[in-house]
């Protein structure tokens, strides 16, 4: 009974790798998901669980003004994405990203921060 | 589309599978066994059945390849099929995206394969044993290339190096096993005439047994070290389609290595060493039948795998569940924290009365238990006093706050803190927004 257990076991595991795939998610940002932050930070960066394709991969913010305060590209490097952005006074900024990982699968998400402006 | 992408995927595995597998089979297995042979036709027959199954596997290899190439480009960057010719796409994605860098490696690893198969499968197989050692590289290369498709790679550190390694041995061994029973089984068909040529028959059974065993124990090892990197989805087997496919993949394995034992314990034993030349062709004849059960087998097992890893794993699934059942007209949040996250869905979300749902998860994506929790709402205009609400949890461990009034529009402040069993508070805030109507 054990050996057949230890059989099915290793069966169980021996199957499961081949197949399983992942997705690039948000693993945390900075500054952080939902924080609120005394001044406007010069860029935001998002940090994900999976390697990024930079091709196809992007992040837009939004000041509390409702307008794109993004500067430049993103920069996107291994798991990590950066965007430089423009002070937009106190209010909450809204992040909305989309990625592609080195695996090919696609993901997007969005988070705020709070800029409490003192 | 996704439909087309997993017959690519299934079509592009199975051909590589073979491809990969006949080239083994004849260097490793086939070869050798026709040294014994004094048939000379027998032993031409079968060079040119194996190189039609090598030629139409290439074949199928690059015009599925392509097909999954084209696929993958629209999917990746969001396009229809139609426009992706026009924008570059695939000139991006071959050149700027790590899947593109290795299908272009292996388009040219398919091209140089071709050239060895041409005299490898000559027949008076005048293939050097250089040929036929860059042959079975050149074949495990396309195979184990496999895997920097896709799901082994992406991650960082240790996991990034050692998964992808576990990956390639787990394609090269599935290729040395499954990809060379179909030519075994033609060998085993092609000997029975004379007992002459069932030595041929004796050799290439007792070869692809010792191959068989080392294909399985890599199998098992590589699979083990894969595992390690993905442990939470285990709990998902009966749960999701994912883990049922996986339960039926697991079954058709049991089968195969069912099937495989048989031929090892007893039925090679009797072709080998049997003196009865009775005794030994009915051996041979089931071994035949069995090695085409097997591939069968093998068959429907890449068929799974093409459907699998168009799949989100189990644990995943759950999670994008919870987020997919959101109300169109619900306002959500999701708030990640140090110790654990939090989904909050208030539904309606907009000016009125409306309900709340807590939704507490771990690292894993798994329910996280909690033995109170409560909610603190804060309006957005200054000075707002916050209304904290203690929540009720159902079965499925899910909090419930019925009667939240919400009187401005706006990003409102959502604040969870929840008394986990560790007797530790794990707080986490963030800002939701409540619409005017």
């Amino acid at each position: 009974m054990r050996l057949l257990i230890a059989v099915i076991t290793a069966a169980v595991v021996m199957l499961a790798p081949a197949v399983a795939d992942a997705h690039a998610h948000l693993d945390h940002a900075s500054p952080p998901v939902g924080a609120t932050v005394p001044t406007a930070p010069p860029d935001v960066t998002i940090w994900f669980t999976q390697k990024l394709e930079a091709a196809f991969s992007g992040v837009d913010v939004s000041g509390p003004s409702g307008v794109s305060v993004t500067a430049g590209k993103p920069q996107i490097s291994g798991n990590t994405m950066k965007i430089g952005i423009k002070a937009d006074g106190p209010g909450a900024y809204h992040v909305r990203w989309h990625a592609v990982s080195v695996d090919t699968h696609k993901t997007e998400g969005n988070f705020t921060f709070s800029v409490r402006g003192q | 589309m996704l439909n087309l992408l997993i017959y690519a995927r299934a079509v592009h595995y199975a051909a590589t599978i073979m491809a990969a597998g006949v080239a083994f089979f004849a260097v490793c297995i086939a070869e050798p066994a026709f040294r014994e042979s004094s048939g000379d036709l027998l032993v031409t027959t079968l060079r040119r059945r194996f190189a039609w199954i090598g030629w139409i596997s290439l074949a199928l290899c690059l015009l599925s390849g392509a097909s999954w190439f084209v696929l993958t480009a629209a999917s990746m960057s969001g396009q229809a099929l139609a426009q992706i010719y026009a924008n570059d796409v695939l000139w991006t994605v071959l050149t700027q995206t790590d899947f593109g860098n290795d299908w272009l490696a292996r388009s040219v690893l398919v091209c140089v394969l071709a050239s060895t198969f041409v005299p490898l499968f000559s027949a008076n197989g005048s293939a050097s044993p250089w040929l036929k050692a860059a042959a079975v590289v050149l074949a495990a290369a396309l195979v184990g290339s496999l895997a920097f498709a896709g799901h082994a790679i992406g991650a960082e550190g240790a996991e990034g190096i050692v998964h992808p390694i576990a990956d390639v041995l787990h394609l090269v061994a599935a290729a040395a096993w499954v990809g060379a029973l179909a030519p075994l089984a033609l060998l085993l068909a092609a000997t029975g005439r004379d007992a002459a040529t069932l030595v041929v028959a004796q050799t290439a059974t007792l070869r692809f047994s010792t191959l068989g065993v080392v294909s399985v124990a890599t199998l098992l090892l590589s699979g083990i070290v894969n595992t390690w990197y993905l442990a939470g989805s285990l709990d998902a087997l009966t749960g999701t389609d994912y883990g049922r496919l996986l339960l039926i993949k697991i079954a058709l394995f049991f089968a195969m290595v069912g099937v495989a034992a048989v031929n090892r314990l007893r039925l090679t034993p009797r072709l080998a060493v049997d003196t009865d030349a009775a005794a030994e062709q009915s051996a041979r004849r089931a071994l035949c039948r069995n090695a085409t059960i097997e591939a069968a087998l093998g068959a429907a097992v890449i068929a799974i795998v093409a459907v699998l890893g168009t799949l989100p794993p189990g644990s995943h699934a759950d999670h994008h569940a919870a987020e997919g059942s959101i109300p169109p007209d619900a306002a959500f949040q999701h708030i990640h924290g140090e110790d654990g996250m939090a989904d909050v869905t208030i539904e309606p979300g907009h000016i009125g009365t409306a309900n709340a749902s807590i939704h507490l998860l771990n690292d894993d994506l798994d329910t996280l238990v909690a033995r109170q929790l409560t909610l603190t709402l804060t309006a957005p205009a200054p000075g707002s006093k916050p209304v904290t609400r203690a929540a009720v949890v159902d079965a499925d461990g899910t909090w419930h706050i019925k009667g939240i009034a919400l009187t401005t529009a706006g990003n409102w402040t959502v604040a969870v803190d929840a008394l986990l069993p560790s007797n530790k508070h794990l707080k986490l805030a963030a800002p939701i927004e409540i619409d005017p109507k």
